[in-house]
C-alpha cells in the first residue's frame, strides 16, 4: 500500500543541512496497524505528515496504491487524500462552531456527498459510537475522550482506507486512552482499515502489530 | 452547501460579537452615505431621460455673436416664428412643441384669497405629444382644443380641489378664467420640467402686449424642442433652421443648434436659464466620495478579518486535512462577507428611512425610500455587490491559502506582506479622513471670512419689498410719482420705520450689466468699460450706512437728477482726470457729473470681485423699497408694510424678504457644501476610529503575553500604553504627510472660486494633526490601558 523509499528531510542552518529524517524506507502493508515511536525531535510527526500528504520531502519516493505522490498535480493528490485517508489529532481539532453532527459531516459536503446518503451515513456513525444523544452539543460542551471519538468519527466518515494518528492519547487520562486504543484495534481487526499512530507511550504502541522506533530522524528499529 | 456555508458564518460571526459589532455599524455607516450619494447621481445622470422618444429630442438653441470682443450669448430659447417654420418646413422634425414664461410666478385667486403659484409655464398644444406625462384625469385634446385650458399636477388639484375630479373646474389665474382641462401624475423628480401649472399657449399669445411683437424675430423667447424622425440627419436639420433664420432675420447673427435633451441637465455655458441644472462635474465628484466612504468601511472588515486570521488558521487548516479545497474555503469567506454586508444593508436602509428628511433638504427634492423601483434595486443590490467583493476577496484568497501543515506547526501565518497591506489600508483610511478634516476646517473658516468681513453696507433691521411692476404699469410719470410717494408717506407716518429708501435692485446682488455704455472726459473711446449701473434715492446712503470716499451723497428734488456716484472700483477702471468730484459723466446718453466716491461695497456675493459701480439718481421711486425698522420694532413695521400693501396694491399677495436673510442665502451652495464635506468627515472619521478600534483591541490581545512580560520585568503603565500605541500613531502621522499636500491642493482649488478669501495658514494642518492624533490615542489607549493595568499574572496563565 504505501513504499517509502530514500526519504529525506532537512533545514538548512548556516548552510549546513540539518536532517529531520534521513534515508527512511518503509514498506506498509494494506491492514496494518503501525505505530511510530521515538523521542521528541526524532521527525515522527513529520514523516506521518508525509505519509498524509500534508508534506513533502527533500528528497525520495513515496508510493501509494502505486502512485507517485510527488509527481502528482495539487488537485490529483487532494482527490487521492480525501478519498483514502483520514486524520486524527491529539488536540482533536473539531470545528468549534459545528455540532457533534455537523463535524462528523464536513467531510462529506467536501466530497459532495448527496444529502440523503449523508444523513443515513452520519446516523450509522453517531450509532455505531453511542453517540445519538450528544449529536447537538458543541466540541465545548464535551469531554476530551468524548472529543476525541467525534475526531475519529469524522476521520471515519468517508470510509478512509488508511487512518493517520498523531498521539491520538496525548490529552487523554489513561482510562480515556484505553478506550481509544481497543477502538483502533477494533476498526484494524473489523474494517480492515490501515493504521498509523505515533505515540510516546509504549503501552499504547504495542497494540500495533508493528513498531519503528525513529531517533534523529533515522529509522533505529523496525519491530514486526 | 451553501446552508453549510451560512451556517458556519453566522455561528463565527456570532461568536465574535464585538468585532462583527464594529463591522455592521461601520459598513452600514458608509453604506448609508454611498447609497444616498449614488440616489443623488443617479437621478442626475438620468435627466429626462423617461420619454420614450428621449434620443430624438432635441431643444432648439441660439448662440448670438455680440460683436464685441467675441463675446458670445448662448439662449435656450428662439423666436416664436421659428417654431411655426421649422415644423412646416423641415421634412426631418416629425414634432414640436415651445413653451413659454418657464417657471415664472402667477397668482391664483382662490376662494378670495392670492396664491402665488412658482412652477408656471405656458405650452403649446404639442407639448403632450412630444413628452411624456400620465393623465390622471382627463386627456390632451381637450388642453389643445381650448385657448384657455389649464393642466395642472397631481398635488396642485387636491390643493385646490379636493380629492374630487376637477375637470371643467375654473381655475383664475391672475386676470384670466382658465378651465382645468387635464390633471397629470406630479412630474419626476428627473424632469427639467417641473411645472405645476400648465397654461395654454394660445392664451398667452393672444394677450395684446405679447400679440403685438410675438411675429418679431428678434425676440428670443420661447425654449422650443424638436422630435426628429428617426432617420433624420441632425446636420441636416441645423442647416436648415440656420437656412430658415437667414432668410427670415436681417443680419442674422445668430448660430442655430440642436441640445439633445438628455444632456440638457448638464448644459453649463447658456447665458440665463430658468430650468434647473445639475453640474456633471459635482455628480463624479460625489460619485468618488461615495465609493470611497463605502471603501473606508470595508476596510474596516478586510483588516479586522485578516488580523484574526491567525485565529481563524485553526479551522481552516482543519477543514483542509478533511478535505476542503481551496474553492470551498474561499466561498465560505465570501459568504461570511456577504452575510454582513447584506445586514449592513438592511441596517442602512433604516438608516436611509430615518434620515431620508435631511437628505431631501439638502438635495432639495423629495426623494422617496420605496422598494419598488428598479432603479432603488440597482443601486441597492450594486451597493451589496461592491461591498461583498470589496470585504470577501482578499481574507478570502489570504485565508484560504493556509498551508495547514504550517498552522500546526505553530508558524506564524501571518505574512509580512500581510500586516503591511493592513497598515496600508489603515493609512488609506486616516489620508482621507485627514483630507475632509482640512477640507472641512477651510470651507468653514472661508464662510466665517464671509460672514464677519465687513461688506460696506449695514443691513440690519432692513426689510426689502419688491413692488410689481404690474401695480404701477398702466400710470403715467406723475401718477408713478404720487404712487410712491404715498407709499413712502404711509411707511414712514407708521411710527414703527426709522428709514426708508428706494433702489433699482437688490443691493447685495446687483445682476445687471452693461458694456461701453459709459463714457467721461479723457476717456480712451477704445476701452468699453463694464458696469453695474444702479439707481438709488437720497436716503439710500444712510438707511444702508454706506461710507463716502469724497463729495457728497444724492439730494432730494431735481438737483441731482442727471448726477452719478461711482465706487472706488470705477474709479481706479477709469481713471479721470482730478478733481473727479464735478467731472463730466454719461451713461446710456444721459450726461451729468459725478458728485461723489463711494466706498466700494460687495453688490455681489464675494465670490466675484468688486467691479465698476455707477449709482444714478432715481427721482424717488424704484421697483425695490427698503425699510429700516426702528429698534425693537420689527413686528410693528411689518404690521405697517402689509397694511400699506393691501391699501395700494390689492392684487398682489405681500411678500418681503430680511435684507440679512438675503445675503445669507447668497451662500446657500457654500453652506450646503460646507455641510456635506462636514457629514462627510465625521462619517469618514467615525469609521476610521472603529476600525482602529478593532486593531487596536485585537494586537493588544495577541501581545497579552509580551504585556505579561515586560510587567514582571518592570515596565510601567505608561510605557506599556506608548508601546501599544505608537505603532498606530506612525500610521495617523504617515496619513497626516500623504493627505496634507491632497487637501491643500483641493481646499486652494475650491478658495479660488471666491474673489476674497482666506489663506490656508499653517495652523488649519496643525490643528488637523492633533486633532488625528487626539482620535487616534484616545481610540487606542482604552485598549492598551486595560492591557496594561491588568495583572501579569493572569496575562501570563492564558498561556
Amino acid at each position: 500500500m504505501i513504499q517509502l523509499e530514500k526519504i529525506s528531510k532537512w533545514y538548512n542552518t548556516n548552510g549546513a543541512r540539518n536532517f529531520v529524517l534521513k534515508d527512511i524506507h518503509l514498506d506498509i502493508e494494506e491492514g496494518a496497524f503501525l505505530s511510530i515511536m521515538g523521542p521528541s525531535g526524532s521527525g515522527k510527526s513529520t514523516l506521518l505528515n508525509i505519509i498524509g500528504m500534508l508534506d513533502t520531502s527533500d528528497e525520495g519516493n513515496y508510493r501509494f496504491f502505486g502512485e507517485s505522490v510527488f509527481d502528482l498535480k495539487e488537485k490529483k493528490r487532494t482527490e487521492l487524500y480525501k478519498k483514502n485517508i483520514g486524520y486524527i489529532f491529539q488536540a482533536y481539532h473539531l470545528i468549534d462552531e459545528l455540532t457533534v453532527y455537523e463535524n462528523i459531516e464536513t467531510p462529506l459536503l467536501y466530497q459532495d456527498v448527496k444529502g440523503s446518503e449523508r444523513k443515513a451515513m452520519v446516523a450509522d456513525m453517531l450509532d455505531r459510537f453511542n453517540m445519538v444523544g450528544k449529536k447537538d452539543l458543541f466540541p465545548s460542551q464535551l469531554s476530551g475522550g468524548q472529543q476525541q471519538l467525534v475526531g475519529i468519527a469524522r476521520a471515519l466518515i468517508a470510509k478512509p482506507k488508511l487512518l493517520l494518528a498523531d498521539e491520538p492519547t496525548g490529552n487523554l487520562n489513561s482510562k480515556q486512552g484505553e478506550e481509544i486504543m481497543e477502538l483502533f484495534k477494533k476498526i484494524n481487526t473489523e474494517d480492515k482499515i490501515t493504521i498509523i499512530q505515533v505515540t510516546h507511550s509504549e503501552k499504547n504502541a504495542a497494540y500495533g502489530d508493528r513498531i519503528i522506533d525513529l531517533l534523529d530522524g533515522r529509522i533505529q528499529q523496525n519491530i514486526q | 452547501m451553501l446552508r453549510n456555508y451560512l451556517k458556519t458564518a453566522f455561528r463565527s460571526l456570532l461568536k465574535n460579537k464585538f468585532t462583527t459589532a464594529i463591522n455592521l455599524f461601520g459598513l452600514s455607516v458608509g453604506m448609508t452615505a454611498a447609497v444616498f450619494i449614488f440616489i443623488w447621481v443617479q437621478n442626475e445622470h438620468s435627466f429626462d431621460n423617461y420619454h420614450p422618444s428621449n434620443q430624438y429630442i432635441y431643444r432648439i438653441t441660439n448662440t448670438i455673436n455680440l460683436g464685441t470682443n467675441n463675446d458670445t450669448w448662448k439662449w435656450e430659447t428662439s423666436p416664436y416664428n421659428l417654431g411655426e417654420f421649422a415644423l412646416k418646413e423641415i421634412p426631418g422634425i416629425k414634432n414640436l412643441t415651445r413653451c413659454g414664461n418657464v417657471n415664472s410666478s402667477h397668482n391664483i385667486i382662490y376662494k378670495n384669497r392670492i396664491i402665488p403659484e412658482k412652477n408656471c409655464a405656458y405650452v403649446d398644444s404639442n407639448w403632450f405629444s412630444v413628452f411624456k406625462y400620465d393623465f390622471v384625469y382627463g386627456d390632451p385634446s381637450a388642453f389643445n382644443n381650448n385657448n384657455y385650458a389649464v393642466a395642472i399636477t397631481e398635488s396642485k388639484a387636491k390643493k385646490y380641489f379636493g380629492t374630487a375630479n376637477p375637470i371643467g373646474n375654473i381655475l383664475k389665474i391672475d386676470t384670466l378664467n382658465y378651465t382645468v382641462e387635464a390633471v397629470v401624475k406630479d412630474n419626476p423628480l428627473n424632469s427639467s420640467f417641473q411645472f405645476d401649472i400648465m397654461m395654454q399657449m394660445g392664451s398667452h399669445i393672444t394677450q395684446p402686449r405679447v400679440a403685438k411683437n410675438i411675429h418679431s424675430w428678434g425676440n428670443f423667447n420661447f425654449p422650443t424642442y424638436v422630435l426628429l424622425q428617426d432617420n433624420a440627419n441632425v446636420q441636416k436639420v441645423t442647416g436648415m433652421l440656420n437656412a430658415i433664420m437667414n432668410r427670415e432675420r436681417e443680419k442674422n447673427s445668430a448660430n442655430t443648434t440642436l441640445q439633445p435633451l438628455s444632456t440638457m441637465h448638464f448644459e453649463t455655458d447658456l447665458q440665463s436659464t430658468s430650468l434647473p441644472h445639475g453640474n456633471r462635474k459635482t455628480t463624479y465628484i460625489f460619485s468618488v466620495l461615495g465609493i470611497l466612504l463605502l471603501l473606508t468601511a470595508c476596510i474596516n472588515y478586510v483588516n479586522l478579518t485578516t488580523a484574526k486570521a491567525s485565529l481563524r488558521s485553526k479551522e481552516v487548516g482543519i477543514k483542509k486535512i478533511i478535505g476542503a479545497g481551496r474553492k470551498h474555503l474561499f466561498m465560505q469567506f465570501i459568504v461570511e462577507s456577504f452575510l454582513i454586508s447584506i445586514v449592513s444593508l438592511l441596517l442602512s436602509l433604516l438608516f436611509i428611512q430615518l434620515l431620508l428628511p435631511v437628505f431631501n433638504s439638502i438635495t432639495e427634492k423629495q426623494f422617496v425610500l420605496t422598494l419598488f423601483s428598479f432603479t432603488m434595486w440597482k443601486i441597492l443590490l450594486s451597493t451589496l455587490i461592491v461591498a461583498t467583493i470589496l470585504n470577501g476577496i482578499y481574507p478570502a484568497i489570504m485565508l484560504s491559502s493556509f498551508k495547514p501543515i504550517e498552522v500546526f506547526r505553530g508558524k506564524t501565518i501571518l505574512k509580512l506582506n500581510d500586516a503591511f497591506v493592513r497598515k496600508s489600508l489603515v493609512v488609506f483610511q486616516f489620508s482621507l479622513s485627514v483630507i475632509l478634516i482640512i477640507g472641512s476646517i477651510v470651507i468653514f473658516k472661508q464662510l466665517k471670512h464671509i460672514q464677519n468681513s465687513n461688506p460696506g453696507y449695514n443691513l440690519s433691521q432692513v426689510v426689502s419689498m419688491e413692488i410689481p411692476y404690474n401695480a404701477y404699469r398702466k400710470l403715467n410719470d406723475e401718477q408713478q410719482e404720487h404712487f410712491f410717494a404715498a407709499i413712502r408717506h404711509e411707511l414712514l407716518n407708521s411710527g414703527a420705520v426709522e428709514g426708508l429708501t428706494m433702489g433699482g435692485d437688490q443691493i447685495i446682488n446687483v445682476g445687471n450689466f452693461s458694456s461701453g455704455n459709459v463714457d467721461w472726459d479723457g476717456h480712451d473711446t477704445a476701452f468699453q468699460a463694464t458696469v453695474s449701473p444702479y439707481s438709488a434715492d437720497a436716503d439710500f446712503q444712510k438707511v444702508f450706512q454706506l461710507q463716502m470716499k469724497e463729495g457728497r451723497w444724492f439730494h432730494e428734488g431735481k438737483e441731482d437728477e442727471h448726477n452719478y456716484i461711482l465706487n472706488e472700483s470705477a474709479l481706479r477702471m477709469f481713471n479721470m482726470h482730478t478733481p473727479v468730484i464735478g467731472q463730466r459723466f454719461t451713461m446710456g446718453g444721459d450726461t451729468g457729473k459725478v458728485v461723489g466716491i463711494v466706498k466700494d461695497f460687495h453688490y455681489q456675493s464675494m465670490h466675484e470681485k468688486i467691479g465698476a459701480l455707477v449709482m444714478k439718481y432715481n427721482n424717488g421711486y424704484d421697483s425695490y423699497i427698503f425699510l429700516k425698522a426702528a429698534a425693537g420694532k420689527i413686528p410693528a413695521a411689518l404690521q405697517a408694510a402689509a397694511t400699506t400693501w393691501k391699501k395700494f396694491i390689492p392684487s398682489e399677495p405681500f411678500e418681503y424678504t430680511f435684507m440679512d436673510e438675503s445675503f445669507d442665502r447668497l451662500y446657500k451652495e457654500d453652506r450646503k457644501i460646507s455641510s456635506l464635506v462636514f457629514i462627510f468627515s465625521i462619517i469618514a472619521v467615525v469609521i476610521a476610529a472603529l476600525g482602529l478600534f478593532g486593531l487596536a483591541a485585537f494586537t493588544t490581545e495577541i501581545r497579552t503575553k509580551e504585556i505579561g512580560i515586560r510587567k514582571v520585568l518592570g515596565a510601567g503603565v505608561q510605557s506599556i500604553v506608548f508601546l501599544l500605541s505608537k505603532d498606530f500613531i506612525k500610521l495617523a502621522l504617515l496619513a497626516f504627510v500623504i493627505a496634507s499636500p491632497i487637501a491643500w491642493y483641493f481646499a486652494n482649488k475650491w478658495l479660488e472660486d471666491f474673489a476674497y478669501r482666506i489663506d490656508i495658514s499653517w495652523w488649519i494642518f496643525a490643528i488637523t494633526v492633533v486633532l488625528a492624533m487626539i482620535i487616534t490615542i484616545v481610540t487606542v489607549s482604552s485598549h492598551a490601558i486595560k492591557a496594561a493595568i491588568s495583572s501579569p499574572v493572569n496575562n501570563l496563565r492564558s498561556e
